[in-house]
């Protein structure tokens, strides 16, 4: 067990645009502790984007070390980093990114399913993250028959189901309407509460201002790191990992 | 695995049409290759059982005509007694002849063929009505005749009994012949394989030679050899006996060996040539369901890349195009093996079955090895540059991707 969950150091990213050299991390050192609920901020251009594909695996920095959970991702190859995608990480999308012809249950188990967990064990416990978000009766819907908001909930499930060590989730209400979004923030929250790790990659001020700490990007570099209203309100209530119950 | 099959599956049903369309190629190349094999597999159970119609340890022999010349070597009614004389194992030796011929009885006119055979009988059919033809009506060249079973149908439709026609005449051209015996139907027979000798209406050999052979020389011999007499002995014997007799005149034999690997040489030709289509259509089945599986892959870019980020590495994806290819080529190849079976079946029953009354078991085994066959080997030419290009989709690209 590590205390830090993302250690983020001198991170650089620089895209090769035809002859034109972006550079999209300036570097980066980022500290999230666990439990921590994070908001990363900033205009389109300012990184965000990059940074979040660097955190969730999907990308590798230029230069500089990266740790998830300690283990040193410089390192690893793609099996590797696929099996800390699926092991370490839940991933949430702006646009929910769900199967579209398969039914809430089969999404949400999904990543069991490359965790190679049997297909009974993998129904139990995808009927259980279900409940969890308030959709245990909507197991055999697909997504198309479900709504905007209903989607991003099967989502956060399929994030949860593998107990990661990191929740990220990229723009997660900017589909949805107001009501709908405050629907997924207080499960967010929530799930805060209960001592997730939450990373949300947000431009929405509303949405940022409900997590604990906000870090602002710009031009690639982090402009500001503090701890919101709440945050320092709820500083002390972060329940140790230890004491979540283990799916 | 089996998660991934169901998936293809399931992909299958939504695109029907599509998957349909793709499949209707590697359907048509397994079945084609299938059937044929069934065909050619009944065909030579058909062979082998259609010389039972007739004496097996039959061949033909033949003064061989030299090149440039139509001079050939003469035969007499001596050769045959020279024959049966000289060559141990030669039960029998008559003139070779057989016509097609008008025959008449009562009101029926019917085209039948009609020759020669003698008391030592070339036909295995059995004898229903009456006798065969008799030793004394080969030393007599008695006007008898024995009519086969369809040239007593043809003849005499209205008789009731086969023993009801014995005793009455039938006539060729102005000769007439007493009906001494009917044959049953021969269970097997070279009809249909173009060079029946069992003749609808035979007389004995003497009384056909002296009808239509006399004063000429003999155009070839039919030679009957003991039951276990081999063959080729008794045809290098005859060969050497009559070349001898003959001041080194040179003769040909056939035998069934012969016609058989006509026929067999015939199938392999037929054989190759379905074979060939049978490839081109593979080839066009194969590169179809590449592109079914290219449009596969770009349709779910962004599915691959949501499978991606959630914790799928680049094999797994490979995998699972992998499997999807396998699935498709698989269910193509079973559609077109049991379409295959089902048309050689057909064949059998319709031709073959006719010809000779057998039926070859369908090669099963054989037919599943051969379509689990061309499924992997679809599945790995024609399913390695989608699944490759379906594992290095980039997760980011992809997951922008609308």
């Amino acid at each position: 067990m590590n205390d830090i969950a993302i250690d983020l150091q001198e991170i650089v990213k620089t895209y090769k645009s035809g002859s034109i050299e972006v550079h999209a991390l300036r570097g980066v050192t980022l500290r999230i502790e666990r439990g921590e609920y994070v908001a990363i901020m900033g205009p389109s251009g300012s990184g965000k984007s990059t940074l979040m594909n660097v955190i969730g695996c999907l990308d590798r920095p230029t230069s500089g070390n990266y740790h998830l959970d300690g283990i040193d991702l410089s390192a690893l190859d793609d099996r590797a980093l696929a099996k800390i995608r699926l092991e370490k990480l839940g991933f949430i999308f702006q646009g929910f990114n769900l199967l579209p012809r398969t039914d809430a249950m089969k999404n949400v188990s999904l990543p069991l399913f490359y965790a190679k967990v049997s297909p009974k064990e993998r129904r139990e416990r995808a009927r259980a993250a279900l409940a969890e978000v308030g959709l245990a009766d909507r197991g055999h819907h697909k997504p198309s028959e479900l709504s905007g908001g209903q989607q991003q909930r099967v989502a956060i499930a399929r994030a949860l189901i593998n107990n990661p060590a990191v929740l990220l989730a990229d723009e997660p209400t900017g589909n949805l309407d107001s009501t709908t979004s405050e629907e997924i923030l207080a499960l967010f929250e929530s799930l805060h509460r209960a001592g997730r790790t939450i990373v949300v990659v947000t431009h929405d001020e509303e949405v940022a201002e409900r997590a604990n700490r906000v870090v602002r990007l710009r031009d690639g570099l982090i402009l500001s790191d503090t701890p919101t209203a709440r945050g320092h309100f709820s500083e002390g209530s972060i329940v140790p990992r230890e004491a979540i119950p283990q799916s | 695995m089996l998660d991934y099959m169901r998936e293809t599956l399931e992909l299958m049903q939504e695109n029907l049409t599509r998957t349909i369309l793709t499949l209707i190629g590697l359907v048509v190349g397994v079945a084609a290759i299938i059937s044929i094999q069934v065909a050619a597999a009944g065909m030579a159970a058909a062979v082998n059982g259609a010389f039972r119609g007739i004496n097996v340890n039959t061949f033909f022999l033949f003064p061989k005509s030299t090149q440039g010349s139509t001079q050939r070597a003469n035969l007499g009614l001596s050769d045959l007694t020279l024959l049966e004389r000289n060559v141990p194992g030669v039960e029998t030796a008559i003139p070779f002849g057989q016509t097609r011929t008008i025959v008449n009885a009562g009101h029926q006119h019917v085209m039948l063929k009609f020759g020669g055979e003698s008391y030592r009988r070339f036909s295995t059919a059995p004898v229903v009505a009456g006798h065969a033809i008799t030793r004394t009506d080969v030393e007599n060249a008695s006007p008898v005749c024995v009519l086969s079973s369809k040239a007593y149908a043809r003849l005499f439709p209205h008789a009731l009994d086969p023993s009801t026609v014995l005793g009455q005449s039938v006539y060729v051209g102005p000769k007439r012949y007493v009906v001494a015996g009917v044959l049953g139907p021969a269970t097997l027979s070279t009809a249909s394989l173009g060079f029946d000798i069992n003749n609808d209406v035979v007389i004995p050999y003497t009384t056909f030679y002296n009808d239509y052979q006399r004063g000429r020389p003999l155009f070839g011999i039919q030679v009957l050899g003991s039951r276990d007499a081999k063959l080729a002995t008794l045809e290098a014997n005859a060969k050497r006996v009559l070349s001898e007799a003959h001041g080194g005149s040179i003769y040909q034999t056939f035998d069934f060996g012969f016609f058989s690997k006509q026929i067999d040489g015939f199938f392999g030709v037929v054989g190759t040539i379905v074979s060939a289509v049978g490839a081109i259509s593979l080839l066009v089945a194969g590169i179809g369901i590449m592109n079914i599986l290219f449009v596969s892959v770009s349709e779910r870019t962004r599915e691959i890349g949501i499978r991606r980020a959630i914790g799928a590495s680049r094999a797994t994806i490979l995998i699972q195009f992998f499997v999807e290819a396998f699935v498709l080529a698989f269910s193509g190849s079973l559609v077109g093996m049991l379409a295959g079976l089902g048309i050689g079946e057909l064949a059998q029953q319709l031709f073959i079955a006719r010809i000779s009354g057998t039926i070859a078991a369908l090669p099963w085994a054989q037919a599943i090895l051969l379509a689990t066959l061309f499924a992997t080997v679809v599945t790995l030419v024609f399913g390695t540059l989608p699944a490759l290009r379906a594992a290095s989709v980039d997760p980011i690209e992809a997951l922008r991707y609308e």
